[in-house]
């Protein structure tokens, strides 16, 4: 049923899918940031899509390597990134803040609260599963409040379409990230690279209730600032997991 | 007498002193007064320039003259105003005079005089620069003054110190090139206000009389103005930058502190915390700066960070700069770039780029990612080409210029976010040449071959003329061109084959009608009955018949395989209408009713076709639409030839022969005014008996369908009534007309009248349209390919003529111009 949804999204993006989306599964020529952040969509999409069709056990495709795994989460949450990078940009344009300071203090995240590595060497220092729970843990916590957001800046009428299918945009990448994160944790767990001692994510399904809450306080331009933030805290975690895992392909 | 001494006196002087080995030795040269000035009006001085010595110790003496009295006087003081000068004091000083003054150098040789100069002394008044300035400065109520004092200028003469000057001071920043003067008046002392703390001033001052000039200005005096205690400006923070995304520093532009020692410190919180650190390392990353260690960085997180300058009168705070660590990497530059060339299987060469991250930056981490991009250009060139290649620490770079010096640079940034490093410092390579000389040498040697390749098919091209020409425009094919002799097209000039190709399309010109030959045909006295009916026609009607060309749609007529049907079809209806040639031959068989008919058609072919609708009908269907014209032409010809019709048997040779052979018919048909009468005259005369005599070249005779040089007219001697009419085939006496006769081998049939001359010389022209001879004379062509016996016992009467006038000849029987009969079958 999520895989019938994931190809209905994907076709439905596919076909609105804007600045002529190029399929960059395997480019020579990293995308530069603004091109990748518009076509993003698309692409990313029917990569995701490929990822979740040829999960393990499946036939007819190349039994997919960890690694293969890692790299497309990472792009994809590195799209993410530079989606928001985007988004915020523009809302701070629309919405300029009233103290009329480029980087104000004093936004609190609603995701603040969460313990997450702050450093490399914190990153590399905690074990495994729990960076691993780290990433999911943000997502989890980003997916509520993203779709309330998108509902919330539908009302405002002086945004441009272009700002507002992003946030879809984003919204629904961060689901199939975390799809993507969850498949590759699967991997992993199943090949024994980590133990399956995750602590699940009831607790932080707890906790993502009441962030949501604290989500939905925030000002447009910085709860998209907050995303942004969270996107590139999964990026770099992925990257030192993927790293930490296999030291040996390309790190 | 004694000038004669004095004059010679120095000539010997010079020769003894040339003799004595001293030369140089001369007159004094011209002194030169250079200016003459009064310092206060009282007195003056005059200065001079002492002209070439001569080799000698010079004296020099200043003379000079009032305009008010006639005597000269001598300098009254040499000494007081320095050397080369003369000093005039108070005694000597009347202002209202004018002083003409003169110096002059005299030496053992002789003397030289300067040019008088006039000196008013009012006007030369100007008075040394003060002295004696001395600077101070104040403070009041943190405001700085300059207290400037000086003293006039002295004067020689120490008694008269009473004149009044004026002054004025003048001053700057030292740094600075522009002065600020300021008008002081008669004081000698000045106070300055609205001065820069901190800059040191230099000043001066000048004075002058009421009349005259400015002195000089004075010796500099310079002062610095002290600096003012206060509190220090805003410091400013410049940026923030992490070189490897785990640790970061801060740099900040310290505050301007007027000399007093400040103390910056900086200041931070972090996002979501209350509480302020202070900067936990000034001295790492240098002055004015602050380092941030890995356990002092935190990340996603903002600093919020402050710069606070202090001195003794207080301090003063920068504006926050905010710092996300993520959002401020800005990695060195990469390192270890190496430029290789390398051939590839084409032994192309091609530049492989390898470098290495920045040694800080730790990649393999997977914290930081870094994204490179390169840049080249050749060294003497304006613009680079930047090249993004991502990820990679290698690039290679193919298509680069040979022989040039090029110039590489890479940076790098983290992906997503940060920003670019500084370019590489640059790097060099030079692309070789040698790879392209041998290319360069298979490329010559290509262009040498193919320019010898050339010169010797244009060689060729030379030698085997318009064979080439031939061979490069072979004859168009298609029904159209069946006429063209190709024998024409290889061994013709030029003139001809465009004669014979392109007259079709030129305008019926009046330089055409010219070249037009009438055609007649003989007949014999068999049809006189006919004559009245054509008579007209043939005699006042100028009806021009052009060459048909053979190339033509209207040639196509003649062609065999046309031409057989027609030919039969005529046979079998003698009463239709034919071609000429068939008629001339089926004569005999009821010729009377169609023979009158087309006379008539004839007769009125520039309007209507033919009044008979029955051969109008059977044109129609016959011939192809464009034939019709030939149509006409047919009939025209006919026309004549009934008029000039010889006997059938007569006629028959000819027309055989141009059966044979395929050739364009070349029926021409000229008026021709006073002559026709006598030709006319001839046809009537039927009784006459008239001899042909047809000698054919023997030439044509050998290759009756090959040989071009064929007889190109028959002579026809008439003989009047009372004469026997001769006929005399001759052949032309060249080939240097360029018609030549391109009927290849075969028999003539001459009915065409070139012209004729002389009012009894009838010059025929060969018909060269063969095809129009249906098939049935064949029988008689065989007796034709003798033309000796084809010349006629019959009675036909020719005015004869010498091939003299060939220009109408050849021109005659190169063009018709179908143009001038087409219009008739509209």
């Amino acid at each position: 049923m999520a895989l019938a949804r994931a190809v209905g999204r994907a076709g439905e993006r596919a076909g609105s899918g804007r600045a002529g989306a190029h399929p960059d599964i395997p480019r020579p020529d990293i995308p530069r940031p603004d091109a990748a952040a518009l076509s993003a969509g698309a692409a990313a999409a029917l990569a995701l899509l490929w990822l979740l069709v040829c999960a393990p056990g499946d036939a007819g495709c190349h039994p997919l390597t960890v690694a293969d795994l890692f790299d497309r989460v990472i792009r994809h949450s590195g799209r993410i990134h530079s989606l928001s990078t985007a988004l915020y940009a523009e809302l701070e344009k629309h919405f300029p803040p009233r103290d009329n300071e480029l980087g104000r203090p004093a936004r609190k995240c609603h995701t603040s609260g969460m313990l997450t590595p702050n450093g490399k060497e914190y990153a590399q220092k905690i074990p495994r599963e729990e960076l691993t729970h780290v990433i999911l843990k943000l997502l989890q916590a980003w997916k509520e409040p993203l779709s309330h957001f998108n509902q919330h800046i539908e009302h405002h009428q002086e945004l441009p379409d272009d700002s507002l299918s992003k946030a879809k945009q984003i919204s629904n990448m961060v689901h199939e990230l975390k799809t993507g994160v969850e498949k590759v944790t699967e991997k992993m767990q199943s090949m024994g690279i980590i133990s399956n001692s995750l602590n699940g994510m009831a607790s932080s399904e707890d906790t993502g209730l009441s962030i949501s809450n604290e989500a939905n306080m925030m000002s447009d331009s910085d709860f998209i600032h907050c995303f942004r933030r969270d996107s590139n805290k999964v990026q770099s975690y992925l990257k030192i997991l993927k790293c930490r895992i296999m030291p040996e392909n390309s790190c | 007498m004694k000038q004669r001494f004095i004059s010679s006196v120095p000539i010997i002087l010079q020769l003894a002193l040339t003799t004595l080995g001293l030369p140089g030795q001369s007159y004094p040269g011209k002194p030169q007064i250079i200016r003459c000035r009064s310092l206060e009006k009282e007195t003056f001085s005059c200065w001079w320039k002492p002209g070439s010595d001569g080799g000698l110790p010079n004296n020099y003496t200043l003379f000079y003259s009032k305009d008010s009295e006639e005597k000269i006087y001598e300098c009254p003081d040499y000494l007081t105003s320095g050397p080369n000068s003369c000093y005039f004091d108070k005694n000597h000083t009347n202002p209202w005079t004018t002083y003409i003054i003169t110096v002059m150098a005299t030496n053992e040789i002789g003397s030289n005089s300067s040019d008088p100069q006039h000196v008013d002394v009012t006007s030369i008044v100007q008075p040394d620069a003060p002295v004696n300035l001395s600077l101070e400065t104040n403070t009041y109520a943190n405001l700085s003054y300059l207290w400037a004092k000086w003293s006039p200028p002295p004067l020689a003469d120490a008694s008269s110190n009473s004149h009044m000057y004026h002054y004025e001071l003048r001053l700057k920043p030292e740094e600075k090139e522009e002065w600020q003067t300021i008008s002081v008046g008669m004081q000698t002392h000045y106070e300055v206000s609205s001065l820069k703390a901190g800059v040191k001033y230099v000043v001066q001052v000048r004075c002058m009389l009421d009349l005259g000039e400015w002195s000089e200005w004075s010796s500099e005096r310079s002062i610095q103005i002290p600096k003012e205690r206060l509190p220090p400006e805003k410091p400013i923070i410049i940026k923030c930058r992490s070189p490897e995304k785990e640790t970061f520093t801060c740099w900040w532009k310290p505050a301007s502190a007027g000399g007093l020692l400040t103390k910056h410190t900086l200041l931070y919180s972090k996002e979501g915390e209350e509480k302020v650190y202070e900067c936990p390392d000034y001295k790492t990353a240098g002055p004015n700066s602050c380092y941030f260690d890995k356990k002092h960085t935190s990340f996603w997180t903002i600093y919020n960070i402050t710069v606070r300058a202090t001195n003794e009168m207080g301090s003063n705070v920068s504006d926050p700069h905010y710092v996300d660590v993520t959002y401020i990497v800005q990695p060195d530059p990469p390192v270890n770039i190496t430029l290789e060339l390398k051939k590839s299987i084409k032994r192309k060469p091609y530049l492989v780029l390898t470098w290495s991250p920045p040694p800080q930056a730790d990649v393999r981490s997977g914290w930081l990612t870094l994204e490179y991009e390169l840049r080249l250009k050749p060294e003497e060139g304006e613009e680079w080409e930047t090249i993004f290649v991502g990820q990679q620490t290698q690039c290679k770079m193919f298509s680069l210029n040979p022989g040039k010096r090029y110039i590489v640079q890479i940076h790098c940034k983290p992906d997503h976010h940060g920003l670019w490093s500084e370019w590489s410092p640059e790097m060099y390579i030079e692309i070789p040449t040698d790879f392209r000389v041998k290319d360069m040498v298979v490329w010559i040697i290509v262009g040498v071959l193919s320019s010898l390749i050339c010169l010797i098919m244009s060689w060729i091209m030379i030698m085997k003329g318009y064979r080439m020409m031939a061979f490069i425009l072979p004859p168009v094919p298609g029904p159209k061109i069946k006429g063209i002799d190709t024998h024409l097209l290889e061994t013709g000039k030029s003139e001809e084959l465009l004669s014979a190709l392109g007259c079709h399309g030129f305008p019926p010109t009046s330089d055409c009608e010219e070249l037009l030959i009438e055609y007649l045909e003989v007949e014999d006295s068999e049809d006189q009955q006919l004559m009245p009916s054509h008579d007209t026609p043939s005699k006042n009607t100028k009806i021009i018949l052009k060459e048909t060309d053979s190339d033509s749609g209207r040639g196509s007529c003649d062609s065999p395989s046309l031409l057989p049907v027609k030919c039969r079809e005529s046979r079998s209806l003698p009463s239709t209408l034919q071609t000429q040639d068939v008629r001339a031959k089926e004569k005999k068989g009821g010729k009377g009713s169609w023979d009158t008919r087309c006379a008539a058609s004839t007769s009125e072919q520039k309007t209507l076709p033919c009044e008979s609708k029955k051969s109008c009908t059977w044109l129609a269907a016959q011939l192809p639409s464009n034939q019709a014209a030939m149509f006409a032409y047919h009939s025209t010809v006919e026309a004549f030839k009934i008029t000039l019709n010889t006997t059938n048997v007569n006629t028959s040779p000819i027309l055989v022969g141009n059966e044979e052979s395929h050739q364009s018919l070349y029926p021409i048909a000229e008026t021709v005014y006073d002559d026709l009468e006598k030709i006319n005259e001839m046809e009537y005369s039927k009784t006459d008996q008239t001899t042909v005599q047809v000698r054919q070249n023997e030439h044509s005779n050998k290759s009756p369908f090959l040989n071009p040089k064929l007889m190109d007219y028959v002579e026809v001697h008439k003989v009047r009534q009372d004469e026997e009419p001769t006929l005399l085939l001759k052949h032309k006496e060249n080939n240097e007309k360029t018609k030549k006769c391109t009927v290849p081998g075969t028999s003539k049939e001459y009915t065409k009248v070139s012209t004729v001359v002389d009012h009894h010389i009838l010059v025929l022209l060969p018909d060269q349209r063969s095809q129009s001879t249906p098939v049935s004379q064949e029988p008689v062509a065989e007796t034709s390919q003798n033309p000796q016996q084809s010349q006629a016992e019959k009675n036909t009467s020719y005015s004869t003529t010498t091939p003299s006038d060939s220009r109408r000849d050849t021109s005659g029987s190169d063009y018709m111009d179908p143009s001038s009969f087409m219009p008739s079958f509209k």
